[in-house]
């Protein structure tokens, strides 16, 4: 820490920190435009100048450029200082249009602060001022380059956090714009950081035009609803409607550090879209009309009162939700467990890849899970493991550019696909292997680092267990480098660069994303990748730490939260008598006997016939459901199906009752992001038309069934949960205001980890080949532009993206004289969709990939259960 | 709408093998953006798309940084230039001996504006700053080769030397 004097206030700073930000973090204001904490310094405004003494010797400097030294005295407002502040302001307005009274910016532009602080004038010059037209090029944002002081703030935002590098300074001198190259259409990720950094009204968000004045907005920090990673966001709204979203203004609130992707900026207008269920329905011949609470919660309670009389409570199966807040989903699998009297109970994520749950909680019970998103800053090593992080969680991306920035961190990507990341990485290793290949790869990488003793291969026995099985199933098998390099087709020299990279850096991140978690081999694979944390682990240092990517904004909490057939809240075992009592006893309720057989998917037992009602909370498998001709049939077949969603999405459509609930900006509760951190939601607007937020429709149903739920805000379920899921135990709502509640972090402090102990992959699995009739393999994966019903329901996203294309490999294109643009017919064994086709080198040859993410898609009508093999064709 | 009958004109595709070339050389080379940028222009004239766009790719920099440098240097140009290039200077020495006059010739001339090239792409138009021959303003230069104390008839005569 270093001590220095500013305006007579003794502060004292970390080392390497700028005068402007040390005044900044003490509440000493210096003006300043071009200077961002989260951004590397410029120097470009001219602003910030102050007095400086050091040994006896005073001098004047630009405070963002000046780190602190030891002794400084730092005046930030003396005659001089101040009358050359004035100065360049002069020289800045002198180019400035002025518009203010059209400029959505005024009220909270930093132009129009200094100039109101510093009591300036009009100016002495009468400059020329630019007269270039606004940029519209697209429908978010646009650029009026006559208001810009070109501070570079956008520019760096653009370059360092988002990694698109979309923008730069064109042209030169008194021209000199902010602009893109050859004056094309903005082609970026369109986070809107540029939006949100711009010290004056040049980038405007255009969403939010002429709607509302910034004063006039009520403000909200909540957190986001799309992807996993829990970005704190700030809902601003008017009139109980919500005008725009904006990032926390502090930096250092929630994990994002105010950064956000397109979807949480802008993809809010789905909360008061038309499109919103705003009363119950009931399906009466054929159609659903409105009707009154009561009349549809009475019908429900009639119709499974009926279903549970004659067929008993398991004919009955929920279906929990990834959007929802863990309090819902809580009741929701109370209410089914005790009011219903069902085991059937699950959530699409676990449906997807059945075996995560247990995976992750080995991770945790081992001690490498990771505790923290935030961490991968300090990251020196992060190897993505089938994980899209620029499609599917574009803010841990930030995250990852940042560790790149500070640390110099080497990335590692291993893929299907040679998935999007950053323009700028150098240091950046691609692992880019066959599908069905992954497993080899990384018991390849975990023999190399054997053979190659890269770790402390004593250590690593003492401390594990198996480890000697381990060593001689690497020799046994075919995991010969060649073979695997052949196999994988990567070459030999970066399975050995990535293996040492993993074993020697100092901090290691292991991302393992949803092409992993949701491969048929998912499986092995994590164990293998597992068995490589933990032999680096142990035979070194803990460093390495292991994220589990998830895809929606609670699906860990669904999780977490019981909403599986086998685990009660917090992964308690369900056929367990201990657990059972405990949990029977605290919710002074029976559970529904133990299963004899192993639970199964519902929709299979729904075709079957063995399931007569289904029971739908905030989700839509007709469309999220891999396989969607199963779905389909399930739904058909059912007699009866009670959806609870904000919108008629296609599982909707076919319910025989809907129920209106609230959305997240309606609500109070807590999401759990894909490290367990759990943040608190914040009600910004009140309940839009009739609809309710779910944990009190269930609530309601409880009632009409004859059972008391008495809780009467979220915090009472909270506060349940605190003591009734071991895992959440010491929850307290008050303290989850501003920072988030990380239950691995007090389960590592209360527990010991476990001795680790390697799995051996007994099966062999072998590279995916398409057949002669569907020569290509399907790949599916996010969007960063698209998420389900709500990114559907948001007008601005889907003008962005209205299109859902299919990526076809260049080569493969070629072949099949498909150009750019082509409609294409994806055809399989199960279905066909027709699609736009968009060539890519990102795709490897013999295979297509589509998004998943666009909900009026339906790939899932293509998809099996496996691997899917597709044919495709152009068609008109 | 109304757009189809836009004539589409079919550009060749550039044969990007010589700037693959020159960025061979620079393989690893921090800070070699404006020697590549150089010789690209030499090897094909101006800076076009397709071989910025592989730039970006090989040296890892963005497509608006690499244009940004571009711009910012009077040197680099994105537009195609003719076989010939004329400068007028404007210099202070030159502008006193009015060298406005040799532009208005020029422009009439080959009826092309500052900055522009004739169809033919033959001739290319520039004014540029002091050339550094005060001793003979007004001055223009022919590609290389320095003409002074020029009046517009006196330039006429030596644009016929090379037009001819």
């Amino acid at each position: 820490m270093i001590n220095i004097t500013i305006d007579n206030k003794l502060v004292s700073v970390p080392k390497g920190t700028n005068i402007f930000k040390a005044a900044k973090d003490n509440g000493i204001y210096i003006p300043g435009l071009c200077y961002h904490p989260k951004l590397t310094q410029y120097g470009g405004c001219r602003l910030c100048m102050v007095e400086v003494t050091e040994r006896g010797r005073s001098r004047h400097r630009f405070s963002c450029a000046q780190p602190v030294a030891e002794g400084m005295v730092v005046k930030t407002n003396t005659p001089e200082t101040e009358k050359y502040t004035k100065s360049v302001m002069e020289y800045l307005l002198a180019h400035h249009p002025l518009d203010c009274p059209t400029c959505d910016k005024s009220g909270e532009c930093g132009l129009q602060e200094i100039t109101h602080d510093l009591k300036l004038k009009p100016g002495r010059f009468k400059g020329a001022r630019l007269d270039d037209p606004m940029r519209r090029d697209n429908p978010l944002l646009e650029y009026n380059s006559n208001r810009c002081i070109l501070c570079s703030r956008c520019v760096k935002v653009c370059k360092e956090i988002a990694g698109v590098g979309a923008i730069d300074y064109q042209n030169r001198g008194f021209k000199t714009v902010v602009g893109t190259a050859f004056d094309k259409p903005l082609d970026c990720s369109f986070c809107g950081g540029c939006v949100s950094v711009c010290p004056t009204g040049s980038w405007q968000d255009r969403t939010l035009k002429f709607k509302a004045r910034p004063w006039e907005l009520k403000k909200t920090p909540t957190v986001c609803t799309y992807c996993a990673v829990g970005c704190s966001l700030v809902i601003n709204t008017k009139d109980n409607e919500v005008m725009r979203v904006t990032a926390d203004e502090n930096i250092n609130l929630g994990i994002n550090e105010s950064n956000l992707c397109v979807k949480g900026k802008f993809g809010h207008e789905f909360i008061n879209s038309d499109k919103r269920v705003k009363t119950p329905l009931i399906k009466k011949g054929g159609k659903l009309r409105s009707a009154s609470w009561d009349d549809a919660l009475d019908h429900i309670s009639k119709k499974f009162s009926e279903i549970i009389e004659k067929s008993g409570g398991n004919a009955i199966g929920g279906i929990g939700s990834e959007k929802c807040t863990n309090e819902d989903n809580y009741l929701f699998q109370k209410l089914c467990r005790t009011v219903l009297g069902t085991n059937y109970i699950d959530n699409i994520s676990n449906m997807k890849s059945p075996s995560l749950n247990r995976l992750i909680n080995n991770s945790v019970a081992y001690g490498m899970a990771s505790t923290s998103l935030e961490g991968i800053e300090n990251a020196d090593t992060v190897f993505f493991v089938g994980a899209d992080v620029s499609e599917a969680h574009p803010v841990a991306g930030s995250m990852v550019r940042k560790a790149i920035r500070v640390n110099k961190t080497k990335v590692i990507i291993a893929n299907v696909r040679n998935v999007e990341f950053g323009c700028e990485t150098k240091d950046l290793l691609r692992l880019n292997y066959k599908l069905g290949t992954q497993t080899a790869l990384i018991n390849a990488m975990i023999k190399v680092i054997v053979d190659e003793k890269l770790v402390n291969l004593k250590k690593a026995a003492d401390k594990t267990e198996n480890f000697s099985e381990l060593r001689s199933f690497l020799r046994s098998s075919d995991l010969g480098i060649k073979k695997v390099s052949k196999a994988t087709n990567i070459p030999e020299d970066s399975i050995r660069a990535a293996a040492s990279s993993i074993a020697k850096a100092g901090n290691c991140y292991v991302i393992c994303g949803k092409d992993i978690e949701e491969d048929p081999s998912g499986e092995e694979t994590i164990e293998a990748l597992m068995n490589l944390c933990a032999l680096v682990n142990k035979g070194d240092s803990d460093k390495v730490s292991i994220v589990f990517s998830r895809q929606n904004n609670n699906s860990q909490g669904v999780n977490d939260m019981g909403v599986v057939p086998e685990f009660l809240p917090g992964y308690l075992d369900i056929n367990d008598q201990e657990n059972r009592a405990v949990v029977e006893e605290s919710w002074d309720a029976k559970l529904p006997a133990v299963l004899k057989n192993s639970p199964g998917d519902i929709f299979d037992l729904a075709v079957k016939k063995k399931i007569k009602a289904i029971y739908v909370m905030g989700e839509n498998p007709i469309v999220n459901y891999p396989n969607g001709k199963k779905v389909n049939d399930a739904f058909k077949k059912a007699e009866f199906v009670v959806v609870q969603d904000s919108f008629l999405t296609e599982t909707a459509q076919l319910a025989d009752v809907v129920l209106p609930s609230s959305t997240f900006a309606e609500k109070g509760g807590t999401f759990t992001n894909m490290v367990m951190t759990v943040q608190r939601l914040h009600k910004a607007i009140p309940q839009v038309g009739d609809s309710k937020p779910d944990w009190q429709i269930i609530c309601n149903l409880a009632e009409k069934m004859g059972h008391e739920f008495d809780y009467t805000t979220s915090k009472d379920i909270v506060d349940e949960i605190g003591k009734s899921v071991p895992i959440y135990e010491g929850i307290e709502v008050n303290r989850l205001r501003r920072k988030g509640f990380h239950w691995i972090l007090s389960l590592y402090y209360k527990t010991k980890a476990e001795k680790y102990q390697f799995e051996i992959a007994r099966k062999k699995t072998s590279a995916k080949k398409g057949n002669t009739k569907y020569p290509f393999t399907l790949l599916t994966g996010s969007s960063l532009r698209h998420q389900g019903t709500y990114s559907r329901n948001s007008e601005s996203l889907v003008s962005l993206a209205s299109e859902c294309f299919v990526e076809i490999n260049r080569q493969d294109a070629k072949k099949a004289k498909i150009v750019d643009g082509d409609n294409v017919k994806i055809e399989s064994a199960q279905g066909n969709i027709k699609l736009k086709a968009k060539t890519t080198g990102r795709v490897p040859e013999g295979a297509v990939f589509v998004s998943e993410d666009y909900e009026w898609v339906p790939v899932n009508n293509l998809r099996g259960d496996g691997y899917t093999n597709v044919k495709i064709s152009k068609t008109k | 709408m109304g757009k189809r009958n836009k004539k589409v004109v079919k550009e060749e595709p550039l044969d990007l093998s010589k700037a693959e070339k020159i960025l061979d050389k620079y393989e690893g080379v921090d800070g070699c953006l404006i020697p590549v940028l150089q010789q690209i222009q030499n090897a094909y004239g101006y800076l076009q798309e397709p071989a910025m766009n592989l730039v970006s790719e090989r040296l890892n920099i963005s497509v608006s940084e690499i244009i940004g440098v571009a711009t910012f240097y009077a040197q680099f140009h994105l537009k195609p230039r003719g076989k010939h290039i004329i400068k007028v200077c404007c210099g202070t020495a030159c502008h006193v001996k009015n060298s406005k006059n040799l532009s208005a010739r020029i422009e009439k001339r080959f009826k092309i504006k500052k900055d522009e090239t004739t169809e033919d792409k033959m001739f290319t138009f520039e004014e540029v700053p002091c050339v550094g021959a005060c001793g003979i303003a007004p001055v223009v230069v022919f590609d290389k080769d320095v003409h002074g104390t020029l009046s517009p008839d006196k330039l006429d005569g030596v644009l016929d030397g090379y037009t001819k």
